[in-house]
């Protein structure tokens, strides 16, 4: 059974289609990268998967089912996400915000408290515990945030830009944190503009990287093969130079809106 | 943390507890039937309402992503005396029997409700749409205010004398002066719709992390916003159907117990509740006192200490 399998999706919103036809599919402990330009449709793709937005036609399966005809819970047990935007408005701490990742469990408040210390110390953190999310560093929260993810226990992390706006030592820190979170199995699907900076995450060879243009797949292949940098230099738009045969392709770093 | 809720729970109940004793009592007979009938029920009745209105208050900051939300601020304390007004006004005209008949409060409450619902659910969508900034929000909750109030001038000016001294009183702010009627009525609403927020206080929890990644978590967002605002709206409704609009209290009540305790909704949504209770007795004792021989309505001290209130908080968190 696949973690999530879209097949010809389409969603469209104000007679405009954001998806259009796209079929793809992530294997439990899978690394998928999704890759595109502003607006190509990432992130109605990953609505689309946990059912926020109903599919004009094709289906999506998130492990096995219907994500409109699971229960929040029952969603919540098969697959996280790390939206884009996600401010905590209210000075909460960060032990709390993890803890209240546990909503899917029935549980004792003193059993989510050991689940969210537990998450924290997995990403290093425990020592943020008790500071308030809002007096964090841009890096500190999103190692929180992925926190919340492993306290929540989900087979599938969807992350959205999960490194905008950190300075360069932090991205590569939670990209790193991101691919040790793979390797212990979970699947990974991350919606980036920056394909060099998953090297950091490591095991590039075991990593799929999809191209999304105009809400279609404009390709679907590994970061070790041969065609990448031509395929990412088609679909932003732009010049592209590999290095060393690794997918390295420096002029788009910083191709942005 | 735990000294600190204590204190607050202490000081509550001293409040609470003290209150109908305050001010002295006549001698004899008469003042064991004011203490009974008059100053028990009342300090009573401070207790549901403020709590209430105060923990309504707590999850709206919440449903709306906006601290500065509350009954008051997104017009569901408007829209429900509007309708409660309609009820008192054109109640006894359409034979329906009026407040002042004693018979309607169930009548008075239903059309507080319908009013509140009408003039919360456009707010709400608004707050749901996601494109809505902080302000507008409580711009759109002082839009519908200010509209239902002048609806609610014009109510009162095709009034006769009878129904327009009731619903002048009323629409003060004041906590009912005789007896343990009104108490008992406001119970089978207050109870059960204190109990169904509580309830929601995990999912509150999740909304605090942003909308989507609560959806991500399992919270059914849409169900638990339509829900919360929904049972909120009947709480307010409620209290607005027996003591009038009492401003701000909705407001106030949570700010101090987040400053004194923190955002965590386990902490705050109790304990508004509590502090609320214990906040609107205060405040009627206060009316009570301030004044000799004449009682301020509630109202007027609530709104009088609620207004510079929200005005520093909007200072502050325009700094911010």
């Amino acid at each position: 059974m696949t973690a999530l399998n879209l097949t010809a999706v389409t969603v469209t919103a104000r007679g405009r289609a954001l998806l259009d036809g796209v079929s793809l599919s992530l294997a439990p402990g899978e690394f998928l990268a999704l890759i595109g330009p502003n607006g190509a449709g990432k992130t109605t793709l990953i609505r689309a998967a946990l059912g926020m937005v109903k599919p004009a036609s094709g289906k999506v399966h998130l492990a096995g089912d219907d994500p409109r005809a699971l229960s929040g819970r029952e969603r919540a047990a098969r697959a996280a996400w790390l939206p884009q935007t996600g401010a905590v408005i209210e000075a909460v701490s960060a032990l709390e915000l993890v803890e209240a990742a546990r909503f899917r469990f029935n549980e004792s408040r003193a059993t989510s408290r050991e689940a969210a210390q537990a998450a924290l110390a997995r990403v290093r953190a425990g020592a943020l515990a008790a500071r308030p999310v809002t007096q964090l560093s841009g890096g500190e929260q999103q190692r929180v945030a992925l926190a919340a993810m492993i306290a929540q226990q989900a087979p599938l992390l969807m992350l959205d830009e999960p490194a905008n706006h950190l300075d360069p030592a932090q991205q590569i820190a939670t990209y790193r944190l991101i691919g040790e979170l793979w390797r212990e199995g979970r699947a990974v699907l991350c919606v980036t503009h920056d394909l060099n900076l998953l090297r950091h995450a490591g095991d590039c060879a075991r990593m799929r990287v999809a191209g999304l243009a105009d809400g279609r797949v404009a390709f679907d292949t590994t970061m070790a093969a041969a065609a990448l940098p031509d395929r990412v230099a088609e679909l932003f738009g732009v010049r592209v130079s590999a290095r060393d045969g690794v997918i390295l392709a420096e002029d788009i770093s910083g191709v942005g809106p | 943390m735990k000294a600190r809720v204590a204190m607050l729970c202490v000081l509550s109940a001293a409040v609470i507890v003290a209150s109908p004793w305050a001010g002295g009592l006549p001698d004899g007979e008469l003042g064991h039937w004011v203490l009974v009938e008059l100053r028990i029920p009342r300090v009573l009745m401070a207790v549901v309402v403020g709590g209430v209105l105060s923990l309504v208050g707590a999850c709206f900051q919440t449903i709306f992503a906006n601290p500065l939300a509350a009954p008051s601020t997104v017009g569901t304390t408007a829209g429900a005396t509007l309708g409660a007004l309609m009820a008192l006004v054109l109640g006894p005209a359409l034979g329906l029997g009026g407040y002042a008949a004693g018979v309607s409060l169930p009548l008075t409450a239903l059309a507080a409700f319908a009013g509140a619902l009408v003039v919360s659910l456009p707010i709400a969508a608004v707050a749901a749409s996601g494109r809505a900034r902080v302000n507008d929000v409580l711009l759109a909750g002082v839009a519908v205010s200010l509209a239902a109030g002048a609806l609610a001038t014009g109510l009162q000016y095709t009034a006769d004398q009878a129904a327009l001294q009731t619903a002048v009183l009323w629409s003060l702010g004041h906590l009912p002066q005789v007896g343990y009627r009104d108490l008992l009525m406001l119970l089978p609403f207050a109870v059960p719709v204190c109990a169904f927020l509580l309830l929601q206080t995990r999912a509150l929890n999740a909304l605090l992390g942003g909308e989507q990644r609560a959806f991500s978590q399992g919270v059914d967002v849409p169900r638990v916003r339509a829900l919360t605002l929904g049972m909120g709206a009947l709480g307010v409704a409620a209290c607005v159907a027996v003591c009038g609009p009492i401003a701000f209290v909705g407001l106030v009540v949570p700010h101090i117990v987040r400053l004194a305790l923190g955002p965590n909704r386990r902490v705050m949504l109790p304990m508004s509740l509590v502090t609320g209770a214990g906040f609107l007795a205060a405040c009627d004792l206060g009316g009570r006192l301030i004044l000799p021989g004449r009682e301020l309505p509630v109202g007027v001290i609530t709104a009088a200490l609620g207004a510079p209130t929200l005005v520093w908080l909007i200072v502050r968190g325009s700094r911010a």
